[in-house]
């Protein structure tokens, strides 16, 4: 079977759902659709479309979180805000020149992967779990939304950057790729949507083959039963600050698109809604799985969005009652339902 | 000196008050039953908007909030039968559709009772100790936190409801095996808890802002408050508030509200370090 | 449109979306803006910034609308204004905010403190005396008009007893009140923003806090006067640039057409009538310039320096340096009863801080929200 085969062999396994010819050759039809996607339909669409895709990171990274490793976390908007701010900073003193917005995005995203780190060996090293995990991690980020709106006086900045509180930072420029002769801004349009499809399914295959490894093993053993894995010889803490700080980085990733995107970042960003909407998508989408957060963060952002369009004032109670209803009729998702009805008619 | 003094201790009963109350009904519900609720804001508000309306009617405030109360604890019971009662076993599913009810109640409080709600004034009046001029009402805020958490205590240690209830939550097959009938226990402790959060709604409702969104405006507070205190309701929440109300009144005194928000949450992240199971788990270790 | 008809702002935004439809009604009814009927595209934008996002994008590129009214807060309005910049759209922000927003693609016929603290604060200060006390919502809109207040305080002689920020969403005052008693201000200026923070006045009147007060948000706004059981805004004096309570005849006539089409309006603010305004300014601009709608054409047409109108409130003009719109000023006072009587009135008060600070549109567009703590660079 060759490399191939090895190829395969990684990115399948245990812990994530499909596998095989059949499910490849979807994903392949899947990829080639979206490629095939901006040719027709018209700008809004694409800019549209790429502005649900920076979400995906977020939820993939809270899927890695929670759906694999147990921890529910509200702290993926704190990370989110942090390497937006980042990245804001970072751009608005050194400029768009250089490829310096590039390094801008590497740097916010290590930022958020550091800052998770630092709060993981804070909860992990002190035995927090379970609901426990859940309030801390919501406090960490209220605590800075609650900072980061007030402020608003000159005395707030970092270089020429005013963190301009609750009004946000605007006036970064977009991600920038030097290139001889013009450098390519990739505002919203049809070059930017290349390069997040581009990551996004860079990032779903990474995070395939991350679970299907032994960390992912041990990371599910884990979820299943702490004690156990820690009997077996396992430092569960070392693998929890591990997810905790991948998952961190995905977070980051989303903050950096987001706020190229829409060249601005707000507190309001890392507010109690805002923290709770990502448990929602991947819990709406099913947790377990990476596959099925994609596709459930996807859908779920695409419904909200539609409903808000189109249901007027009824969009959030029509919201609610979605919610609702998922957890009462599917609840390990609905996309993990639909899923699991698909593979059931097979023999 | 004295006038200092007994502002401090003004601000800090006033503080204590409002995070016990906040915490009474979610002490129940998640401290007890293990259910996330994040509708617990909206519990509040309908006990807010119906002690308010009952008031405007007429109704005498201590009666309007009874009926707040009243009508918040039926919400509960219905909301328990519909749905909660299904998600007993699945505490992070409970946050979903607890998030999903609170989407719906807020929106559909909108949409048919309008942006706002009128106000019912505060009464009793003032007192004037030692320079300041105080709201006789907040004294009466701090006496019913205080009798709200010993009615609980004595609701749930002294009465055969109260035994009935524990046993069951504890140990639910052992108190079916013994013929008691869970799922009504279940719903009347969901409603009790309902209707605390009512309580609450109503007791603030002279002082506060009607609006469908004024349950935001507690639920955090409650949240923090619950989990300091830990899995056990009565050991925990009292020393719970009290801790996190002193840090809050010292704080705000200080430096300011903003100072106050942010220690309250910072002092949350600490004392969940310092003791994960919450100021129960380590009572109870120490009793033990 | 883009306005929050849901979330925590609909209260006091829900008004603005009916002010666009009835000046919309008219309009068509007697012929449309140079023959040509006006369409409203309409979404809730659910008082989340990033649905400001979405749509004005949604708005621009797929609806293709020639101009956008849009925003409550400052922040929602500064999460849009990049996308309006790089869409090469047209906006208008029918709100009152912290003033500075210097950008060719923004008009704004909100009031700004400029307009509203000039007049308030002498005022204030020369009736009750010059010891003054601020507190304010601890962000951008409060910290800028509590400076604003403290410039404008020294200027005339007075001194600051005290300030207070206070996080959005905070609804328990005990210490503020404890603090306010303790600095014994002559005046109380009141800069709250949002239901959570308007609990404050029912708490102050509890305890019996009898200080005179002024704002330039509060009343004017969510209409406090009208949702407290009185007294408790009592002694409450608000500048704004109009509120249903306005006795002129014009403005009468206003409220009950407005009634007429929309009779169970608790009540209508001055954001209402900036939107309604707005419409009526936006058609006199396309009929002088021919029926085009550009934005450039409509530019010139701003830079003339005479696009005004006789508004409910008086008249109106958009000042070309700036794109703000010059406003009359009304001293409202809020009496035990609740009722308002109007012991003061400036007419034709300008926007004039950001031109003199050396914005200036017909010359360049900078894009950029300016403070008096960072103007333009000269």
């Amino acid at each position: 079977m060759g490399a191939r085969g090895g190829m395969l062999h990684r990115l399948e396994g245990p812990q994530t759902l499909g596998r095989g010819r059949w499910f490849w050759l979807g994903f392949a039809i899947a990829v080639a659709l979206a490629c095939a996607y901006p040719l027709f339909e018209d700008d809004y669409t694409v800019g549209n479309t790429i502005y649900f895709f920076n979400w995906v990171f977020m939820a993939l990274g809270l899927c890695l979180i929670w759906g694999y490793g147990g921890m529910l976390s509200f702290g993926q908007t704190a990370l989110f805000g942090i390497s937006g701010y980042g990245y804001g900073i970072f751009v608005l003193n050194f400029g768009p020149d250089h490829g310096f917005t590039l390094i801008a995005a590497l740097v916010a995203v290590a930022a958020a992967a550091l800052f998770a780190a630092a709060i993981g060996y804070f909860l992990f090293w002190g035995r927090i779990g379970g609901v426990f995990l859940g309030i801390v991690t919501l406090s960490v980020t209220l605590v800075l939304e609650r900072f980061m709106a007030q402020t608003a006086g000159p005395e707030w900045h970092v270089g020429t950057a005013r963190l301009n509180g609750f009004n946000g930072m605007s006036g970064m420029a977009p991600l920038t790729i030097p290139w001889p002769g013009d450098d390519i801004v990739l505002s919203p349009d049809v070059p930017l949507y290349y390069v997040v499809l581009g990551l996004l399914v860079l990032a779903y295959l990474g995070l395939r083959i991350l679970v299907n490894s032994s960390f992912g093993n041990v990371l599910v053993a884990i979820r299943e039963n702490p004690q156990r894995a820690t009997m077996l010889g396992y430092d569960i803490r070392r693998y929890q600050l591990a997810a905790f700080a991948i998952g961190g980085a995905f977070a980051g990733l989303s903050g950096v698109l987001y706020t190229s995107w829409g060249q601005y970042i707000t507190p309001s960003s890392m507010g109690l809604t805002a923290a709770s909407l990502p448990v929602v998508w991947v819990a709406v989408g099913g947790r377990s799985d990476l596959t099925t957060t994609l596709v459930g963060t996807l859908l779920v952002i695409g419904a909200f969005q539609a409903l808000t369009v189109y249901g007027s004032q009824y969009a959030l109670v029509a919201m609610g009652v979605l919610l609702v209803l998922t957890v009462l009729a599917a609840p390990q998702g609905l996309v993990m339902a639909a899923a699991r009805l698909v593979t059931r008619r097979r023999p | 000196m004295f006038d200092t003094a007994f502002g401090f201790l003004y601000q800090f009963g006033d503080a204590c008050a409002f995070l016990v109350l906040c915490a009474a009904g979610l002490a129940v519900i998640f401290g007890m039953m293990g259910v996330i609720n994040l509708a617990h804001g909206e519990f509040i508000m309908c006990g807010a908007y119906v002690t308010s309306a009952a008031a405007r009617a007429g109704v005498p405030l201590g009666f309007a909030i009874a009926c707040g109360a009243l009508a918040a604890g039926l919400a509960g019971v219905v909301l328990e039968r519909l749905i909660i009662h299904r998600l007993y076993e699945r505490p992070l599913d409970t946050i979903v559709a607890t998030w999903g009810i609170s989407l719906i109640v807020s929106q559909g409080t909108l949409i048919v009772l309008g942006p706002s709600m009128g106000a019912v004034g505060t009464p009793f009046g003032s007192v004037v100790v030692g320079g300041y001029s105080y709201s006789v009402y907040r004294f009466v805020l701090m006496a019913a936190a205080a009798l709200i958490l010993l009615a609980l205590y004595v609701l749930f240690t002294r009465t055969r409801f109260g035994e009935l209830a524990r046993a069951t939550i504890q140990v639910p097959h052992m108190a079916q095996a013994l013929g008691i009938n869970t799922g009504l226990i279940y719903t009347a402790t969901f409603g009790i808890g309902a209707a605390l959060a009512g309580a609450t709604g109503g007791l603030y409702a002279p002082t506060m802002t009607l609006v469908p969104t004024m349950g935001s405006q507690f639920i955090i507070e409650a949240f923090v408050t619950v989990v300091v205190g830990g899995g056990d309701v009565f050991l925990g929440t009292a020393p719970a508030g009290v801790f996190l109300g002193f840090i809050k009144a010292t704080m705000t005194t200080w430096e300011g509200q903003l100072a106050g928000q942010i220690g309250l949450l910072v002092a949350v992240i600490i004392v969940i370090r310092v003791l994960p199971r919450g100021v129960s788990g380590l009572l109870l270790r120490e009793r033990a | 449109m883009l306005e929050d008809q849901s979330g925590d702002f609909a209260l006091a935004t829900i008004g603005k979306v009916h002010g666009i439809q009835l000046a919309t009604d008219e309009i068509n009814a007697a012929g449309g803006i140079a023959g040509r009927k006006l369409e409203l595209v309409i979404y809730d934008t659910q008082s989340d910034n990033t649905r400001y996002q979405e749509f004005m994008r949604r708005v621009l590129q797929r609806d293709k609308v020639d101009a956008v009214f849009a925003g409550f807060s400052s922040a929602s309005r500064e999460a849009y204004r990049p996308i309006v910049d790089q869409l090469n759209g047209l906006a208008f922000y029918n709100n009152q905010y912290e003033g500075g927003v210097c950008d060719a693609h923004m008009i704004v016929t909100g009031a700004v403190p400029e307009q509203q603290f000039s007049t308030l604060i002498p005022w204030m200060m020369e009736k009750f005396g010059k010891h003054v006390y601020t507190i304010a919502a601890d962000y951008n809109f409060g910290q800028i008009s509590a400076e604003w207040v403290r410039n404008i305080v020294k200027e005339n002689g007075g001194t600051m007893a005290g300030e207070e920020f206070i996080p959005l969403g905070v609804s328990q005052f005990s210490s503020t009140i404890q603090n306010i008693q303790k600095a014994k201000p002559d005046v109380l200026i009141t800069l709250l923003v949002g239901a959570a923070q308007a609990s404050y006045y029912e708490q102050a009147a509890a305890a019996n806090l009898k200080v005179p007060m002024g704002s330039s948000v509060n009343v004017g706004q969510a209409y406090e006067h009208k949702r407290f059981k009185p007294p408790s805004l009592a002694n409450m004096y608000v500048t704004t640039n109009w509120i249903e309570e306005v006795p002129n005849e014009a403005s009468k006539a206003f409220v009950k057409k407005w009634h007429a089409k929309f009779p169970s309006e608790p009540y209508i603010n001055q954001e209402a009538e900036n939107s309604y305004i707005a419409v009526y300014l936006y058609k006199q601009m396309i009929e002088r310039a021919n029926g085009s709608t550009k934005r450039d054409d409509l530019r010139k047409i701003i830079a003339k320096g005479d696009v005004c109108m006789d508004a409910p409130e008086g008249k109106v003009c958009i000042d070309p340096k700036s794109q703000h719109m010059s406003h009359t000023i009304y001293l409202a006072k809020v009496n035990d009863d609740h009722s308002i009587s109007f012991p003061n009135e400036w007419s034709d008060i300008k926007p004039y801080w950001l031109g003199d600070a050396g914005c200036d549109l017909t010359k360049k567009n900078p894009n950029a929200q300016y403070t008096p703590s960072n103007p333009p660079p000269k």
